[in-house]
C-alpha cells in the first residue's frame, strides 16, 4: 500500500522536510490533509497516530511514525538506492558527521529561529504583543552561531562534508518561515554561509515544493 | 589508541549522556579534563576540534566528533555488540528510537531547560529565580508528560519494551530539576488520580536508578582504561 503522509499542503516546518525527502528520493505517497485551524490534529483518530497531536505523521503500510527528523532518517534508510544519494550515509564515521551537523541544527540554529518566529508570528496571532528585545537577542545569538557555520563551511562544501545530507536539509524546516515573515537572516552573513544557504534553498525539488505545495504522487515521477 | 573524552567531571548535560553510554557499553576511555572556568574550551586548539567551543568532544583514534547526541549514536553503533544494547539495527525499531529521541528535543528539553535555568543556573550565578518562568515551565512540562503517560502506558520504555538511547538522552538535564527543588519527574501525578505511581514516574525512577548512572552521579566522570 502506498505511503500515507498526514500533513498539509503548505510547505513549512516538519512537513517541508519530509515532503522534500519524499521528492528527492522519488518515493510515491498519498497526502491526507490535516486541517489545523479546525483542529483536525486533535481528533481522537489523529491522536492515536500522533499522541502529541502534531503533523507530519506517516503511515507506511501500517507502520506509523511521527517527528519529521525521524521520518526523514527512516525514509533515507528504507530507500538508500533510489533518488538523491548520500542524504544519510551508512558508513560509521560519515553518518556520525551527519548526526553531528543535525545536532548542531537542533541546538545552535533552530532554538533562535523559533524564538523569533514565536515573537513575530505566533504571539501576534494569539493577540499577544511582540517583545522586540527577545527578537533582537535571539538574532544576535543566531548570528554568533552562523559565524561558526562560516568557519565550518570554509572547510567543507556542506555541513557534514562535501555532499548534501540531512544535516543541511533539516535547516529548511524553520529558516524559510523567517523569510516568509520578511526577516532576512542571510544576506549579511559571511560568504561561505551565503553560498551554502543559496545552494540548499535553490535545489530544484525544494523550489518546486515551495511553488506547488505538497502534492501527492502515486507513481514515481 | 584509547578514545579520549574532553569533558568535565560532572555527569550532566551532553557529557553525562556520553559518559553513561561509555559505561553502559564498557568502552575504555581517557578523560581529558576540560576546565570551562578557565576557558579551556575556547583555546584555538580546542576550537579546532569543536568550532562552537563546547564540551563534550571525543577523539576516537583521530576521528573527532562533537554534540553529545551524535557521540552517543556513534558509540552505540560502533560498539553495538558489547554491553547494553541501546540502538537497534532493524529499520522500524531504529525509527521508533529516532522518533523518541526527536520527541525529547522537541517536547521535553525546552520546558526542562527553562526550569533548570531558573532553579540551577541563576542561583549558581547569584541571581534571583523568576517564579513565573518556573511556573510556566512546569505547566508546559506537565502537559508533555501527560502524553508521555499515554506512550508509557503502552510500552515499558519510550521506543518499545527495551531501554534505548531514547530513554538515556532524557538524563541530560531533567535530573537537575530535583537538585533545584522541582522534583516533577518522580512526583508527576498524571491526569488520572487513581493511577499511582504513574507510568512516567515509574519509568523515570527506573532509568534514574540504573547502576551505571547512579555510579556516575555519585563519583563523577572518570576515565576507564
Amino acid at each position: 500500500m502506498v505511503l500515507k503522509l498526514y500533513a498539509r499542503k503548505f510547505v513549512s516546518g516538519g512537513t517541508a522536510i519530509v515532503a522534500l525527502v519524499l521528492a528527492e528520493k522519488q518515493i510515491p505517497f498519498e497526502l491526507i490533509e490535516i486541517d489545523l485551524p479546525t483542529n483536525q490534529n486533535k481528533t481522537p483518530e489523529h491522536l492515536v497516530r500522533h499522541p502529541f497531536g502534531q503533523i507530519p505523521c506517516i503511515d507506511d503500510d501500517g507502520f506509523v511514525l511521527y517527528e519529521s527528523r525521524a521520518i526523514c532518517r527512516y525514509l533515507c534508510d528504507k530507500y538508500p538506492d533510489q533518488g538523491t544519494q548520500g542524504l544519510y550515509p551508512t558508513g560509521l564515521k560519515e553518518r556520525a558527521l551527519v548526526e553531528q551537523g543535525a545536532s548542531v541544527e537542533l541546538t545552535d540554529f533552530i532554538p533562535y529561529v523559533l524564538q523569533v518566529f514565536r515573537e513575530l508570528y505566533l504571539k501576534p496571532s494569539h493577540g499577544q504583543q511582540t517583545d522586540q528585545a527577545v527578537v533582537d537577542q535571539a538574532l544576535a545569538e543566531l548570528y554568533k552561531k552562523l559565524d561558526v557555520y562560516e568557519v565550518i563551511l570554509g572547510k567543507t562544501k556542506y555541513l557534514a562534508g562535501d555532499e548534501f545530507t540531512l544535516a543541511d536539509l533539516f535547516h529548511l524546516l524553520a529558516a524559510p518561515r523567517l523569510a516568509d515573515l520578511g526577516v532576512d537572516i542571510w544576506s549579511e552573513r559571511g560568504p561561505n554561509v551565503q553560498r551554502w544557504w543559496k545552494d540548499i534553498s535553490t535545489r530544484p525539488a525544494w523550489l518546486k515544493l515551495r511553488a506547488e505545495g505538497v502534492t501527492e504522487t502515486t507513481t514515481t515521477n | 589508541m584509547v578514545l579520549k573524552l574532553y569533558a568535565g567531571t560532572i555527569a550532566s548535560g551532553g557529557s553525562g549522556i556520553v559518559a553513561l553510554v561509555l559505561a553502559e557499553k564498557q568502552i575504555p576511555f581517557e578523560l581529558v579534563l576540560t576546565d570551562l572556568a578557565t576557558g579551556e574550551h575556547k583555546t584555538p586548539e580546542f576550537l579546532a576540534m569543536h568550532p562552537f567551543g563546547q564540551i563534550p568532544v571525543i577523539d576516537d583514534d583521530g576521528f573527532v566528533l562533537y554534540e553529545g547526541r551524535a557521540i552517543c549514536r556513534y558509540l552505540a553503533e560502533k560498539y553495538s555488540d558489547q554491553g547494553t544494547p541501546l540502538y537497534p539495527k532493524g529499520l522500524k525499531e531504529r525509527a521508533l528510537v529516532e522518533q523518541a529521541i526527536s520527541v525529547e528535543s522537541a517536547n521535553f528539553w525546552p520546558p526542562v531547560i527553562q526550569i533548570a535555568r531558573e532553579v540551577i543556573g541563576k542561583p549558581m550565578r547569584g541571581l534571583d529565580k523568576d517564579q513565573s518562568i518556573i511556573d510556566a515551565g512546569i505547566v508546559d512540562l506537565t502537559a508533555k508528560l501527560d502524553v508521555y503517560e499515554v506512550i508509557l502506558g503502552k510500552t515499558k520504555y519510550l521506543a518499545g519494551d527495551e531501554f534505548t538511547l531514547a530513554d538515556l538522552i532524557h538524563l541530560m538535564a531533567a535530573h537537575r530539576l530535583a537538585d533545584g527543588g522541582v522534583d516533577i519527574m518522580s512526583t508527576y501525578p498524571g491526569p488520572n488520580v487513581h493511577r499511582f505511581p504513574t507510568c512516567v514516574s515509574s519509568w523515570w525512577n527506573d532509568i534514574s536508578t540504573r547502576p551505571a548512572w547512579v555510579k556516575l552521579r555519585a563519583e563523577g566522570i572518570k576515565g576507564i582504561i
